[in-house]
């Protein structure tokens, strides 16, 4: 196994992780859409947000 | 400490909250951006040490609500006791805005008025005098100039000051039966006289409301249902000429040119090693994503244009000539909003429909929005235009108009099915005032979305072309397919049963298959698993600066005609949407029965629309009908029974449900 092979198969396994990861920790934050530059406003996604389809769409926080 | 943001729909409160916040919301110059509340710490140069909660609501005329997001402006101000309010108010119509300031200086929370948009007054020469205004309101005013930050400290610093403190109305709505439709009336109708009363106390304007200013010429012009539309048909024509045919593709080529540089390198770096990764690394990650990521340049440069349109004020002009056509055909006028927004992305076009008060209409937008082609479904548009039609303008722009047309299509077969009449709606839109638009924030805008295409790109997209070049590679045992036997792959036995369902279409083979089932994870997708499945890394001509022409490599090695690329284009765009879309049409509608519905309707209709474009297309341009025209119609005639059996079935439970003398009519029938 030549050191390019080595290589490649570190680069392709980083590449595979870190993309990996990073949709696993968006959808862990609730974010469906992955990239969204709006999916933190998007009311279904921001903290204590209404899940879907709960009657409480509008994430109201009312104190 | 928590302030809230309140104020008339485009008063400039989102674009206020994001300069105090530093966060990023969807503004846009019209009314009904922002359909829910959101809330976020200030920035430490308006709150010092204090931590302040910003609390950014819907736009509302009135504390009585006539909308969905009114109602959550009304009860938030009213039931969670903010600490102060800042009533943002539009300097350029303070007659309109003050109804409502005056209603929350009622509620006994201090309130902070910030003149906004004073510069667009300043060059109208309307004056307003501050002090004179804040002495007849009994509360704070600051002129402020959001997109500047201009007053934004004071004003902020003021209603920090005032929070605990008790606000004294200037006027007080009197104790009145609040079911007395005529009693509720004349006291609106007092109170805007004591506004009016203020208002020509304080204002001095140039140009009258009341006079016809050459922009109410051109809005006449605009809103015209006929010449509205064709001006919009030009207008878009010419974003996607720009877009997709000139500007877009000449910086595309740059980019492309930068890939194809990388991508052989990485190629001539694993010559000695296994031929697997070559294809992994090379073909899969770097030739799949970069044929994707070749397109950003086009998807860019139409979000630059559509930002400066719907900056300048013009969307809003398309939303009020739609409108009448939309309550024609059972939608609401309101489901113009997530039609415009669908250009950008479906999932936020789908929830805006929560702003639609009756639940069928709200259903039937929801269903019906992802047939305006969304962002992702750039790249595809512009391969096969380029591809296959020398990158023709019109493509793109009956890709949209179909969309448009399919929506008013798809609207009044599910008025069909359910039984509506048509009712009359009310659709309240201002037409916002037509401004320079601003190169900042459409460039803002413009990045936003090239960040969230290259994020899928390097996720998403990346993951689906590894998997699929994976699953090309190998077969069932996991022995490297051999050159010639590329059928054997997982790939091919996967897809190639949805392969024979698509024959009457045109493109009954297995890549395009597997091209249009990885379009349902995101739709960039097709594009890149095409790259992947036929070998093909770019799709842009670097030698000619356009996109790949007509007979050329990409035409070639797909082995389709321009009718079947057509078909096969059109079925991408119109069959259903990702996932994700699917996702939240699903939350929106919350009826199982519907989704399935939209669902089967969305594949009716991208199966139909391709159906028809190859087999009248083979018959004009071959005078002969294409493969498997009989099945393909049986295929149709079972899609119309389906309807006609679905629609029997949801008018037999209407009656059920609405037969007053059901028991009697029973009884008679046993007797």
């Amino acid at each position: 196994m030549n050191a390019a092979t080595i290589i490649a198969i570190i680069v392709i396994a980083a590449i595979l992780f870190f993309a990996v990861r990073y949709i696993y920790k968006e959808k862990k934050k609730g974010k469906t859409c992955i990239g969204c530059p709006y999916a933190d406003s998007c009311p279904r996604h921001r903290q204590n947000g209404a899940a879907c389809g709960s009657t409480e769409q509008h994430n109201m926080n009312i104190r | 400490m928590r302030i809230a943001f309140a104020g008339n729909p485009n008063s400039g409160k989102t674009t206020m909250y994001n300069a105090l916040t530093g966060r990023n919301e969807k503004i846009g110059n019209w009314g009904g951006v922002t359909v829910g509340s959101k809330e976020f710490q200030l920035k430490k140069e308006f709150a010092g040490d204090k931590e302040v909660i910003a609390v950014d609501l819907p736009g509302a005329y009135s504390m009585s609500p006539f909308t969905p997001e009114e109602g959550i402006t009304s009860e938030y101000v009213r039931t969670a006791n903010p600490d102060a309010i800042v009533n943002i108010v539009d300097a350029t119509n303070l007659s309109r805005s003050l109804f409502f300031t005056t209603q929350l200086l009622e509620l006994g929370i201090p309130v902070v008025v910030a003149l906004n948009k004073t510069d667009i007054n300043e060059k109208e020469g309307t004056k307003i005098d501050v002090n004179k205004l804040s002495a007849k309101l009994n509360c704070p005013v600051f002129e402020t100039v959001s997109t500047e930050n201009k007053g934004l400290a004071e004003m902020i610093a003021k209603a920090i000051s005032l929070a605990g403190t008790t606000q004294k109305a200037p006027y007080l709505q009197a104790d009145i039966d609040l079911h007395d439709k005529n009693a509720v009336d004349a006291e609106d109708r007092k109170r805007y006289s004591f506004v009016n009363g203020i208002v020509s106390d304080v204002e001095t304007r140039k140009t009258l409301s009341a006079e016809t200013t050459s922009a109410d010429k051109v809005d006449g012009i605009l809103t015209n249902p006929i010449a509205g539309i064709l001006v919009f048909a030009v207008v878009m024509w010419g974003v996607f000429w720009v877009s997709q045919a000139w500007l877009g593709p000449l910086v595309a080529d740059w980019l492309v040119g930068w890939i194809e540089t990388f991508q052989g390198w990485v190629a001539g770096q694993l010559e000695n090693s296994p031929a697997i990764l070559s294809a992994l690394l090379a073909d899969g990650i770097v030739g799949g994503v970069g044929a994707v990521v070749g397109f950003l340049p086009l998807v860019m440069v139409m979000y630059f244009l559509i930002a400066l349109l719907e900056d300048c004020g013009y969307m809003a002009r398309v939303s009020a000539v739609m409108d009448p056509i939309f309550k024609r055909v059972g939608l609401s006028g309101k489901s113009v909003i997530p039609v415009v927004i669908g250009t950008g992305c479906g999932i936020p076009a789908i929830m805006a429909c929560r702003t639609i008060r009756d639940e069928r209409e709200r259903r039937a937008t929801s269903m019906l929005t992802t047939f305006i082609p969304c962002g992702a479904k750039i790249p595809v548009i512009a391969l096969f235009a380029g591809a296959f039609f020398n990158g023709a303008g019109w493509v793109s722009t009956l890709s949209y108009f179909l969309g448009l047309v399919l929506i008013f299509l798809g609207a009044l077969l599910i008025k069909g099915i359910t039984g509506y009449k048509y009712r009359k709606s009310f659709f309240i839109m201002e037409l916002p005032k037509w401004k320079a638009p601003s190169l900042k924030f459409a460039f803002k805008s413009m990045m936003e979305r090239a960040k969230a295409y290259i994020i899928k790109a390097a996720t998403i997209i990346l993951i689906c072309n590894t998997v699929v070049q994976i699953m090309q590679t190998f077969d069932w045992h996991f022995q490297v397919v051999e050159e010639g036997a590329e059928n054997t792959s997982i790939l091919a036995s996967i897809a190639s049963p949805f392969a024979i369902l698509l024959i009457p279409l045109g493109f009954g083979v297995w890549q395009l298959a597997a091209a249009a089932i990885t379009g349902f994870i995101a739709k960039e997708n097709v594009v890149g698993t095409l790259a992947v499945v036929y070998a093909l890394t770019s799709f842009i001509d670097t030698e000619e600066l356009a996109m790949t022409g007509g007979a050329n490599t990409v035409a070639a090695t797909m082995g389709l005609t321009s009718v079947t690329a057509l078909a096969y284009l059109f079925f991408n765009l119109y069959t259903p949407p990702c996932f994700a879309a699917i996702g939240a049409m699903n939350s929106e509608m919350k009826s199982r029965g519907w989704l399935w519905g939209a669902i089967g309707l969305q594949l009716g209709t991208g199966y139909t629309i391709a159906f028809l474009i190859n087999q009248f297309g083979t018959l004009f341009t071959e005078g002969h009908f294409a493969a498997g025209f009989v099945p393909g119609l049986i295929a149709e005639a079972c899609m119309v029974a389906a309807v006609v059996l679905i629609g029997k079935r949801v008018r037999a439970h209407f009656d059920e449900q609405y037969q007053l003398h059901k028991a009697s009519k029973a009884a008679k029938a046993t007797a």
